[in-house]
């Protein structure tokens, strides 16, 4: 199964470890990944196309038209870039007065939007087309006894009926998937409240770190060892941002925050180290001990 | 019937997609639809982000604050929001507060009032076709993990030039 690999622009710039991860793990399951040369910011949704829609149309079907030229769907890394490649897709191809204004905005770039291919996350990708059995299949060292508070982060849900993934109001998948790697999945108060990243690059700074402690307690008190994230915008914040908030409201636990692709790469043998933990600013003894003794 | 909301519903039910790409018809008669029952912003575990801000109470919400504004488009409250789609998956009736207030950002941007992280986004974008800096931080890393360095862009400028948003922000800077 081939897709065009839209890596977006926080990962490859600010987190590059998960692209690497990505590119490691991904082909293993039997999902290949083409680079694509020209492929830009999807653009940005609350930062970019909410402000000025048509040129954030016009640069998502440019995106969209190159993977359109490479003949395979787009898989991404990242809740925001699913979020606007998604939408601009659907209603680009729903669309045929606004596709045509599109594609006359883009008639200097060579490129035309024709409406031929599907954007996907690489979760979606793992649970409705390669399977969970499959993972199950790779899993060699079973994460049995981890206890992990999944956050499937508000754009990857929103609006469903575009989106396609998870209820908004009571997501499963992201809890399955942990299961298929042998790890106890929990249920926590704030499970689909935002993780404040966005509020708190754009907005009230002081409240996106109430936010987001309010949301790391009810982790810890549901017995958490650490997170799991399928968004790059959500590590950094549970990442980076837990630790300024948790230095900030005086927090006295610590959640280490993992990508799924890497407790995918730590059941299938991978180390911590080749899985890029060392990257991450929250590390925490007690989860590196507990996995070390699961891992053993 | 209310002939301005028969486009509005109309859209909504092909496919729940921002009133911003069809243009802004309809957002303002959505929002005086809103009762005002603060079910958007009630409860902190699935609620409105936004809410968390200081200002914010059960009694004068979040969303109360950016449907009530004089001039929407100025009110610095439209800046909090995320477009998480909470307040339009919890509203009783549909009022979807997210497109009223994703609206007036656009607004704000063709009125020469944009937030200056946006303004700095959009060129940001259009200049290089990557919304985040490529550091000499980023490059270094990069290196290290053996990924190829990142190539900016400047195909973006030709669709900003197309769509006006140069000219919006070449005033911008003015």
């Amino acid at each position: 199964m081939r897709f065009s690999f839209f890596r977006g622009c926080f990962i490859p710039v600010r987190l590059p470890h998960i692209e690497k991860v990505a590119a490691m793990i991904l082909p293993e399951l039997g999902v290949e990944l083409s680079p694509v040369e020209g492929f830009t910011c999807c653009p940005e949704p609350i930062g970019f196309t909410v402000n000025h829609p048509l040129t954030g149309l016009a640069v998502s079907a440019r995106n969209i038209a190159l993977a359109e030229e490479q003949g395979h769907d787009i898989i991404t890394l990242c809740n925001g870039c699913t979020y606007t490649l998604k939408q601009a897709n659907e209603t680009l191809k729903a669309d045929p007065e606004l596709r045509g204004r599109v594609n006359e905005v883009l008639a200097g770039t060579g490129h035309q939007f024709r409406g031929t291919v599907e954007v996907r996350h690489f979760a979606q990708v793992l649970v409705d087309q390669i399977g969970l059995h499959k993972i199950e299949d790779k899993v060699e060292r079973p994460l049995s006894g981890l206890r992990v508070a999944s956050h499937t982060g508000c754009h990857i849900l929103s609006p469903p009926e575009v989106m396609g993934f998870d209820d908004p109001q009571v997501p499963m998948k992201l809890d399955a998937m942990m299961e298929a790697l042998g790890v106890t999945p929990l249920d926590y108060a704030y499970k689909t409240q935002c993780c404040g990243w966005t509020l708190s690059n754009y907005g009230d700074r002081n409240g996106a770190a109430r936010l987001l402690g309010d949301k790391l307690t009810a982790m810890h008190a549901a017995g958490a060892d650490s997170v799991n994230v399928i968004c790059p915008q959500c590590l950094a914040q549970l990442d980076t941002g837990q630790m300024l908030a948790a230095r900030a409201l005086k927090l006295e636990f610590r959640l280490p925050t993992l990508f799924y692709l890497q407790y995918l790469a730590l059941a299938m043998g991978y180390s911590l180290e080749e899985a890029g933990y060392d990257k991450h600013r929250v590390r925490d003894p007690g989860f590196e001990e507990k996995l070390g003794r699961i891992l053993a | 019937m209310n002939i301005a909301l028969g486009p509005l519903f109309f859209d909504r039910m092909v496919l729940n997609v921002p009133y911003t790409y069809r243009g802004l018809r309809g957002v303002r008669e959505a929002a005086e639809i809103c009762l005002k029952c603060g079910v958007c912003c009630a409860v902190p575990e699935y609620g409105c982000p936004a809410q968390y801000g200081p200002q914010f109470n059960p009694r004068y919400t979040y969303v109360y604050d950016c449907l009530g504004h004089d001039e929407p488009h100025r009110n610095p409250s439209i800046w909090q929001c995320v477009s998480c789609h909470k307040c339009e998956e919890t509203c009783p009736y549909e009022v979807s507060p997210i497109h009223f207030i994703e609206a007036m950002k656009q607004l704000a941007l063709e009125a020469g009032s944009t937030h200056e992280s946006v303004a700095a986004e959009l060129e940001q974008v259009v200049s290089t076709g990557y919304a985040f800096p490529l550091t000499a931080n980023a490059e270094r890393q990069r290196q290290e993990l053996g990924l190829e360095p990142l190539k900016a862009t400047e195909e973006l400028r030709r669709i900003a030039e197309a769509t006006g948003l140069l000219r919006l922000l070449g005033r911008l800077r003015k």
